[in-house]
């Protein structure tokens, strides 16, 4: 690919949103993938083109080893990290369903529905703040903040920490790994981030094609590359390695129409309102999710989600924040109508809309490269069979507890 | 005794009126004698009824307040030890709530000394009892047409947090006991005997006075450990993640419940627990905070012989001498104080509940 072919209003209209960006003050360090060289880059050329993906970035504080990384493995699965003991991080990120939940909505706590489309794990680990809107700055805030979320995990600290002093596999383990007497909760999620960091794919056809081998593409797929990086325009905002620029775009989702026809899903998209400390008119009126705008609260940024890798995605089904979209080909048509669906829909919030988005006038065959394009994102499916849970086990013997009781 | 409830007033002129009655023996505590009637409101009972038997009020919407405040068993636990959340168990005996609203402190370790209100709050919200989020409570209840009119019947306006924790305690003011043989004075000659022994010969009435006959007050009386708490991790956990919250100091190596020390760290509340009243123990067995006593003969045998092992146990235990009869008449005694069962539709909703949420129609036209 040449960043020439890239028409010139294209890199002004990119420009643009780097400094957009820039005024949003938006800080992403910590990722291979920096905000900072990004907007160093793009100033100068346009948006950075798609890369092979480089290893992801490790945080100082939270080092890989092996044995951190299994730890994290097992408690990954491990459902006893929820409130009720049924909801783990696998629960809605279960390897055979991309990482992820293949539903819409992702499928919440017992007794609830969440409001969002649960993200893969997959290459999770390049993002410079997790969620879809951005609301935590490492994997290491993700996971407590899924486990304890209400419509989440529903978990609190001391529960689950209890839980793990009186599993004698963890208390090995964690005392292995980190030293300490009893397991604590921090570092559960540490390890936790240790092992979602494995979980990356580096070998797709298009890290292969981009490191040389010109045979890992499709005829087709090359066409729709070079329509990716130009007609239609995704790469003004899926660039670079993750083929994200980890911004926030209003890009005129409309609202999942299962909030008007499932009662289960209206209670959760109140208490989401409510609990993320919208106004009392703004709670009273909002009928739609407004993303962005929970993290400062400025309106110009409701509607607006952070732009997903479109790595693994022939595994993600489906698609969006809210997942009204369930194959690739209805996010192409959704994009060459200019940000609606096919009955006209957009965003609620279409005054914050991207001046990105506009009807792109794509032919039948090149909707058709392009989906093909966009399978290339993907290298082979990633399963994992479920590791063997360490059993709870009394933490005191009989005679312990009735010498004890001799002493009171 | 003064009980601080929204009816105190009340309650003190009833207490000093049994008062003028009191025996020589007992002249220093507060009468045993029959309750006063509270005041109840009915659509707010009556509210506070549906919401009290509602699993939709924990966080998976797998238990009820009733699950473990079992109407057959005088609202109290069914076992030794409690349930609690779906995922853990529980470390103590839930008390019976009949008559809780005559209480001015609440938990066998009394750390709730406020009101009903915060004590409903507490049950709703700790993670090994009912683990909601009260914001997700909220918005459920809002989804029930028959909640969003009978929060309004109620004069609460639309269905909040706030007025579930009114709405509850005002409900548990109707659960207080009524037609005990004590109360109506029908009692046997056996149990007449009982309440002079009670009164006098085996001291009972230290703590067990006033027309709850409790004093409300932690005291120490040896109880044994409930090993159960600590060989079942289920259990263990939820014991764990408390003393944890509470701030106990070595809290993973403790092998006994330490009590009132919850509330005050003082090492000398160790094994203390609030005195329970004896009103409606013929449905509410097993005793104790922990169940450890299955029947009324072996609390009066435990009492008896000057109660359990504890270093820190009370002063006012001692071994009593009371003969084989004399604890049957005790035993007779105790019993007179159950009235009648609190089971019918008056005091439980019988009811179904919606199996799924309503759809609010025009939904993107309606106001939230």
């Amino acid at each position: 690919m040449s960043i020439k072919k890239i028409a010139p209003t294209l890199v002004a209209v990119a420009v643009a949103t780097v400094l957009t960006a820039c005024q949003a003050q938006e800080t992403k360090t910590g990722s291979a993938v920096s905000g900072k060289s990004m907007a160093a880059k793009t100033a100068q050329s346009g948006p950075p083109p798609l890369a092979p993906l480089g290893a992801p970035p490790i945080p100082p504080d939270n080092k890989q080893t092996p044995a951190k990384i299994e730890l994290g493995k097992i408690l990954f699965f491990d459902p006893r990290l929820g409130g009720d003991a049924s909801t783990g991080c696998s629960t809605c990120h279960e390897p055979d369903q991309g990482w992820a939940w293949a539903e819409d909505f992702s499928r919440g706590y017992p007794g609830t529905v969440h409001w969002r489309n649960s993200q893969t794990i997959i290459n999770s680990a390049y993002y410079a703040r997790n969620f879809w809107a951005g609301s935590v700055p490492s994997l290491e805030k993700q996971a407590p903040s899924a486990a304890k979320g209400g419509v989440a995990g529903n978990g609190e600290n001391d529960i689950m920490e209890s839980r793990l002093a009186l599993i004698p596999g963890y208390r090995k383990r964690f005392k292995e790994v980190f030293g300490t007497e009893w397991p604590l909760i921090g570092d559960a999620w540490r390890a936790i981030a240790a092992f979602e960091r494995t979980l990356v794919q580096r070998d797709t056809p298009l890290d292969k094609y981009l490191l040389g081998d010109k045979n890992a593409l499709t005829e087709q797929q090359v066409q729709g590359m070079a329509l990716f990086n130009g007609k239609a325009g995704c790469i003004q905002c899926h660039n670079g390695e993750l083929a994200s620029d980890q911004d926030y775009y209003n890009i005129g989702v409309p609202p999942n129409k299962r909030w008007e026809e499932d009662g289960l899903a209206q209670v959760t998209f109140r208490f989401e309102l409510y609990a993320k400390g919208m106004t009392e008119e703004g709670y009273r009126t909002t009928k739609a999710d407004p993303g962005f705008y929970f993290r400062g609260k400025n309106t110009w940024d409701k509607g607006k989600f952070r732009t997903p890798s479109l790595r693994y995605t022939a595994f993600t089904a489906p698609y969006m924040h809210n997942g009204i979209f369930y194959t690739m080909e209805d996010v192409v048509d959704f994009y060459n109508r200019g940000g609606f669906d096919e009955d006209g829909r957009t965003t609620a919030f279409a005054e914050n809309k991207s001046k990105l988005i506009k009807p792109l006038g794509l032919t039948d065959e090149e909707k058709e490269n392009l989906v093909a394009f966009l399978e290339a994102f993907s290298g082979e499916e990633m399963l994992m069979e479920k590791p063997a849970m360490p059993e709870y086990a009394p933490l005191f013997t009989r005679a312990e507890l009735e010498a004890a009781q001799e002493e009171k | 005794m003064v009980v601080r409830v929204s009816t105190g007033r009340a309650l003190l002129a009833a207490t000093l009126g049994v008062g003028m009655a009191v025996t020589a023996q007992a002249a220093s505590y507060p009468d045993i004698g029959p309750l006063p009637q509270l005041k109840v409101d009915k659509a707010k009972a009556e509210l506070g009824k549906r919401l009290f038997f509602d699993v939709r009020l924990s966080g998976d919407a797998g238990i009820s307040c009733a699950d473990c405040h079992v109407p057959e068993k005088a609202y109290a636990s069914k076992e030794a030890l409690s349930p609690g959340y779906p995922g853990n168990g529980h470390f103590r005996n839930a008390s019976s709530l009949v008559n809780t609203a005559h209480k001015n402190i609440w938990n066998w370790d009394g750390r709730i000394g406020t009101n009903l209100n915060d004590m409903t709050r507490e049950m709703i919200t700790e993670d090994y009892i009912m683990n909601m989020d009260m914001r997700i409570m909220q918005e459920r209840l809002k989804q029930d047409p028959l909640y969003v009119k009978m929060f309004k019947d109620a004069g609460y306006g639309e269905p909040s947090n706030g007025s579930v924790r009114k709405a509850i305690p005002e409900y548990l003011k109707t659960l207080t006991s009524t037609g005990s043989p004590f109360d109506k004075g029908t009692m046997s000659a056996s149990a007449k005997r009982g309440m002079k022994l009670f009164k006098g010969k085996a001291g009972c009435i230290q703590c067990h006075n006033g027309p709850l006959l409790s004093d409300l007050k932690p005291h120490n009386t040896g109880v044994p450990e409930n090993f159960d708490v600590f060989l079942d991790p289920m259990n263990h956990q939820a014991f764990m993640a408390f003393t944890m919250f509470q701030g106990v100091p070595d809290y993973r190596n403790l092998k006994r419940d330490p009590g009132y020390f919850n509330v005050t760290l003082e090492k000398q509340d160790m094994g203390k627990f609030i005195t329970p009243s004896l009103r409606e123990l013929k449905y509410s067995a097993p005793y104790m905070h922990n169940g450890m006593i299955k029947t009324l003969s072996e609390v009066v045998g435990f009492y008896n012989a000057g109660g359990g092992k504890d270093r820190n146990k009370s002063k006012k235990l001692k071994p009593l001498g009371l003969s084989a009869n004399e604890q049957k008449d005790l035993v007779a005694f105790l019993e007179a104080l159950s009235g009648d069962p609190l089971t019918s539709p008056k005091y439980v909703w019988d009811q179904p509940y919606p199996a799924e949420y309503p759809v609010i129609e025009n939904w993107t036209q309606v106001r939230n």
